[in-house]
């Protein structure tokens, strides 16, 4: 890679993309200000499938609206210029040989994906994220080589441990430095890490045919990016390959196979400009809108893309209703269609909950919900004061609430599975989930009662139970039960998730300024 | 005195022996309680330990010292569910004036650590001072101990306790759903690693069984204000009366014992601390115990 303005601003850009996914982590303060949604902010597909699915307008999302104006004006120069994913080709292709393009992918494949991806959201279905490059870069770090990091270092500072014993800490400072700026807080697998990180590779194995294969021939938002820049104003000059160099056919990333530059799959990176022998070559604005041509390659597209859409939004509905019992979505979801249409499934959530309580959802939310957040109360629970998800989250799928506020959001309700639960099961204390309820007047209570152990004596024992009206079911109760593999209490998906009451006492409304005190 | 009055006397002395002896020797070191009341915590602090002898009564030059508070809850200070950042930090420092070649300070905590470390206030009270250490727990320093006791046979427990010269106790005294009160024979839960939900089945009992393998040095409780309901988390103001109290001890349940009628109950009530006296691990009795005020 030759250091062109397009090739450092890429760097940058990727370097900055790997800086904002470390920092979406609480690291000491209640507030993330800076989080790598801030690229899914600015992407013009997540935009555009949220216009459509949720039918409604997020200030979240102008910094998309901005990138779709830039676009029209320039052309596709994300590509080129930003995308993080597009960055780790161009790195990697020249490393990479190439045999023959893929005929399959030729002619109008990518315009088939991305029109029933856009129709499928005005049917309610919001998919793009799972072919967004972005989030597929994005889900394959936090699923497997973020975790795989973090195991690797910290399994070494073990295997030290167990070398050298407490001669380690000498070595603390240096190792606490990377720990607390690079790597994960805690270890954590999840499921999905192959497939996301397979889709990643096959992206990159894609380049054995032809370079940024991905981007001009499948990439939905490419596609759509490009089909943006068939508006802009800008153009190459001159438009086709000079008949006697075609040095172009050689520079050009994307477009020049043929022998006219097509405006929508040029990314502008400019390296045809600056490796013209002639220097014959400009971009610049042209009054007269040419080489536009129709609004879609071919009218039957739009028909067979919105039937293609309807057909993609209909069938992968089906959910097994005994999956759906524990379908536990990030705090502040209160209605699960409404989720559906604006979840771009970027991963950001999981990556940054506190207590690793979220993960993506391979089968419990049906095909349509593959990859959409869940809490798994018995892998960690939601932390009564931390509100990260609905900072970090793009969309506002999950919203960002004040903390006084997402304490009261319901995520689900507990419940008793006496056969299991001690004090009912086997006539013994245990009281563990009430310690633990966050809720300052106890969503789990017990009582007194005098029971007949299993030995036959009678004796007093504290019974559990749940205040269904002041739970918001944040799991900490079922993954704290001492109980092994089955808790004893388990959070149920509930439908109404009106939020609880206010606490009585109003206690907590100066925690800030009195926690500053100290 | 015929022969036979003789045997039987020298019989009965001789089976008397060990416990007449153990009472005499038990009379002598009568437990201490030093109480100090005040609005300036670190002072309080400091004026109950001295009651107590001092921190260079526990601390020698070049000891290393775990100070263990209760830090377990993602709660801000004036919710009485974490030790006073106040009291902590002034323990921490008497124990540095007594010469302490290192101090730990360290809870494995029930909310997550970072949050715990940071609402707690203790992590920012201690950050700076040279020789302190507030680190989070790492899983690998926990090691299985036999215990031999009633209920727990092994447990892991945190080698950095288990290593330590000095292990000074510094719970918080609060409320507790099972336990009725959490004070310093509970708060040694926080040394525990593994599944240690497992021991309410049997809290009293299992907390008699590790106290008595590892012995505090000193308790210090705070009392600067308790949680009284709700415990041991707490959250809501009105469960909070502010004491300005701070209790210090080398008899960890002489330290509970007392603690216990702060909340308007005796020691009696509290199953933790009926056990770990049973278990001969300190005084409950409180015509027994020398309360000085400080």
């Amino acid at each position: 890679m030759k250091p062109t303005a397009a090739r450092i601003c890429q760097l940058i850009l990727l370097a900055l993309f790997l800086i904002l996914f470390v920092q979406t982590e609480y690291r000491g303060r209640d507030d993330i200000n800076a989080a790598v949604n801030s690229f899914f902010r600015a992407d013009p597909l997540v935009l555009f499938s949220y216009l459509l699915a949720a039918k409604s307008w997020s200030w979240l999302l102008f910094p998309a609206a901005l990138m779709t104006v830039a676009t029209l004006a320039l052309g596709r120069f994300f590509c080129g210029w930003i995308c993080p994913l597009g960055t780790i080709l161009d790195l990697v292709t020249s490393k990479i040989r190439k045999t023959a393009p893929i005929r399959a992918l030729k002619g109008n494949f990518k315009y088939w994906l991305l029109l029933p991806l856009l129709s499928a959201s005005l049917f309610n279905i919001n998919l793009s994220g799972l072919l967004d490059p972005i989030a597929i870069l994005l889900r394959a770090l936090t699923f497997l080589f973020y975790p795989v990091l973090g195991l690797a270092s910290r399994e070494g500072w073990v295997g030290l441990y167990r070398m050298i014993g407490e001669r380690r800490d000498t070595l603390a400072p240096a190792y606490n430095l990377i720990r607390d700026n690079l790597l994960p807080f805690r270890d954590t697998l999840y499921p999905l890490a192959l497939l996301s990180t397979a889709i990643l590779l096959g992206i990159i194995a894609l380049e054995r045919f032809e370079t940024r294969n991905w981007c001009r021939n499948i990439c939905p938002l490419g596609t759509l990016l490009g089909w943006l820049a068939r508006f802009s104003p800008f153009s190459r000059v001159p438009q086709a390959l000079c008949s006697d160099c075609g040095q172009c056919r050689q520079l050009c990333p994307t477009s020049f196979d043929q022998d006219v530059l097509r405006k929508e799959e040029c990314i502008l990176c400019m390296e045809c400009l600056q490796g013209c022998p002639h220097e014959r070559i400009s971009f610049r604005p042209a009054l007269k809108l040419k080489g536009c041509g129709p609004l879609l390659p071919e009218r039957r597209l739009l028909l067979g893309g919105m039937a293609g859409g309807l057909l993609l939004a209909l069938p992968i509905r089906f959910r097994y209703p005994e999956k759906q019992s524990r379908l536990l979505r990030p705090p502040g979801v209160r209605n699960e269609d409404d989720f559906l249409k604006k979840c771009v499934r970027c991963g950001e959530c999981m990556k940054v909950c506190l207590k690793n309580a979220l993960y993506p959802a391979a089968y419990q939310a049906g095909l349509e919900g593959i990859y959409t957040p869940l809490l798994i109360p018995r892998l960690g629970y939601c932390e009564y004061n931390c509100t990260l998800c609905g900072q970090v989250c793009p969309t506002g799928a999950i919203p960002s609430l004040p903390v006084e506020t997402k304490r009261r959001e319901v995520i689900g309700k507990a419940v008793f599975d006496k056969n299991h639960c001690l004090p009912y099961a086997r006539k013994i204390d245990c009281i563990v989930c009430e310690e633990h309820c966050p809720i300052p007047e106890k969503a789990i209570r017990s009582r007194e009662v005098q029971v007949m152990g299993l030995d036959g004596r009678v004796r007093t024992v504290k019974e559990p139970y749940v205040v269904e009206e002041i739970c918001n079911g944040c799991g900490i109760c079922e993954n704290v039960c001492p109980l092994e593999t089955k808790a004893g209490i388990e959070v149920f998906a509930v439908k109404n998730r009106t939020p609880i009451p206010p606490s009585t006492a109003g206690q907590e409304e100066s925690d800030k300024k009195q926690q500053n005190l100290y | 005195m015929n022969r036979r009055t003789f045997i039987k006397a020298t019989g009965t002395a001789i089976l008397l022996a060990p416990a007449l002896i153990k009472e005499a020797l038990a009379a002598r070191e009568q437990s201490l309680v030093a109480v100090a009341e005040g609005g300036d915590y670190a002072a309080i602090t400091r004026k109950a330990i001295n009651a107590v002898g001092g921190m260079k009564r526990f601390v020698k030059l070049g000891d290393v010292v775990v100070v263990k508070p209760n830090m377990g809850w993602d709660r801000s200070v004036r919710f009485a569910a974490n030790t006073h950042p106040l009291v902590v930090r002034a323990v921490v420092e008497e124990c540095l004036a007594a010469g302490a070649k290192k101090v730990k300070v360290f809870d494995n905590t029930c909310n997550d650590p970072r949050r715990c470390y940071v609402s707690s206030g203790i992590e920012a009270a201690l950050k700076g001072m040279k020789g302190v250490e507030c680190k989070h727990i790492e899983t690998e320093r926990f090691r299985k101990v036999a215990l031999n006791g009633a209920f727990l046979q092994e447990w892991e427990l945190y080698d950095e306790v288990l290593l330590a010269d000095v292990y000074i106790n510094v719970p918080v005294a609060k409320h507790h759903g099972l336990s009725k009160l959490t004070l310093g024979l509970k708060n040694i839960m926080g040394i525990m690693g593994g599944n240690r939900g497992y021991i309410h089945r049997n809290l009293d009992t299992a907390l008699a069984d590790l106290n008595a393998h590892v012995k505090s040095h000193l308790t210090v409780i705070d009392a600067t204000r308790i949680l009284t309901a709700h415990g041991p988390q707490g959250g809501n103001i009105a469960d909070v009366r502010v004491l300005n109290k701070v209790i210090a001890s080398t008899d960890i349940v002489a330290a509970d014992a007392y603690a216990t009628t702060l909340f308007g109950m005796k020691p009696a009530d509290i199953p933790v601390t009926v056990a770990a006296y049973k278990r001969g691990l300190g005084e409950m009795n409180l015509d027994k115990i020398r309360v000085v005020r400080a």
